[in-house]
């Protein structure tokens, strides 16, 4: 009984712990999933500041509600424009980035289940050096920008 | 003196109204009148004799595009808003797919309705949308499918404007403000030309 106490708090020490050391790598504002209907492809949009000491590489996203999700950057060249996929997105210490309209976004595709507008999704945000960083989504409507 | 000067500012102020310039791209002239065959969101086949008598925005896209289309329909959407409820209704938006393969017409409908009753999505095969894009010196192609069959496809960035008799007026780019499109629509309106 007591072993599985102290198990159970160090268990705890160490989520508390991982918890603590994540939320001082990083800072996530700005946070939105803008929803087309049907199945079509959502994107989400976000501020994601570095406040470690290091470098980070974000590499990816996963989440339970959608079976892809992909890290894109749009491009307009020449009056044309098209998608171009981001497989790793350095942030240097001190910096941030900004997913928003018109540049980079997360795009997210095969809903697992239906997503309402107002609907809270999380979406992990994965890094190169195997940190993993929930952040909740609101979706809302593609009219807004 | 001042009285002169006053005169002459106001004649400068005066003339400064009458030839207030367009603040996005006029590129009247510069291109065809409207003109295509294509298939509306609702299956019905349509010319651009359909849409005259109403000032026209004309925009390339698909809906698969998470990010570039939405994203302008919302801004023409938000400037559209700025407008006088009438000016607003008597305007029509013209989303033209250049994926056809995905966009189907029920999609398209499905997809416009969200930014408003203005907006029409309209698609064709690749004879139409050659003729459509060529006329109006643009492109578009489709990426490589990745591994679960999704691609990109690229189109005009810009949004081409139309006056109500269906000639070409503005090009309206994603970096142009909502406040000059907004003013720019009103002029488009007022001067019915």
């Amino acid at each position: 009984m007591g072993l599985i106490n102290l198990r159970l708090l160090c268990g705890l020490l160490l989520l508390i712990l991982s918890a603590a050391a994540a939320a001082a790598d990083f800072k996530v504002t700005d946070t939105r999933l803008r929803l087309l209907p049907g199945d079509l492809p959502a994107a989400g949009y976000f501020k994601l500041s570095n406040i470690s000491g290091g470098p980070v590489s974000l590499v990816g996203a996963e989440s339970p509600a959608f079976g892809h999700i992909t890290m894109h950057k749009s491009i307009q060249d020449n009056g044309v424009a098209r998608m171009e996929p981001v497989p790793r997105l350095e942030v240097a210490p001190g910096t941030s980035v900004e997913f928003s309209p018109g540049g980079y976004h997360l795009m997210l595709m095969k809903r697992q289940s239906p997503i309402d507008l107002g609907d809270e999704v999380t979406v992990t945000l994965v890094f190169a050096d195997g940190q993993r960083f929930p952040i909740i989504f609101e979706a809302v409507s593609p009219a807004s920008l | 003196m001042s009285k002169r000067l006053f005169l002459m500012l106001s004649v400068l102020f005066m003339a400064g109204c009458g030839e207030q310039s367009w603040q996005t791209t006029d590129i009247s002239g510069a291109m065809p009148e409207l003109k295509f065959d294509l298939t509306d969101e609702n299956g019905r086949t349509v010319s651009a004799d359909d849409y005259r008598g109403k000032p026209t925005l004309l925009f390339f896209g698909f809906t698969n595009c998470p990010d570039v289309c939405p994203t302008t329909l919302a801004q023409l959407a938000s400037a559209s808003q700025q407008l006088d409820e009438e000016l607003r209704e008597d305007l029509q938006v013209l989303f033209v797919s250049v994926d056809p393969e995905r966009d189907s017409p029920q999609t398209l409908r499905r997809y416009t309705d969200v930014f408003g009753p203005q907006f029409i999505g309209l698609t064709g095969d690749k004879a139409a949308l050659d003729a459509l894009t060529r006329r109006y010196s643009t492109t578009y192609s489709y990426g490589e499918e990745d591994q679960s069959g999704n691609y990109d496809v690229s189109h005009s960035g810009a949004v081409f404007v139309f006056n109500r008799h269906g000639d070409v007026r503005l090009l309206i780019r994603a970096t142009d403000p909502m406040d000059a499109v907004a003013a720019d629509l009103r002029r488009l309106f007022k001067d019915g030309a």
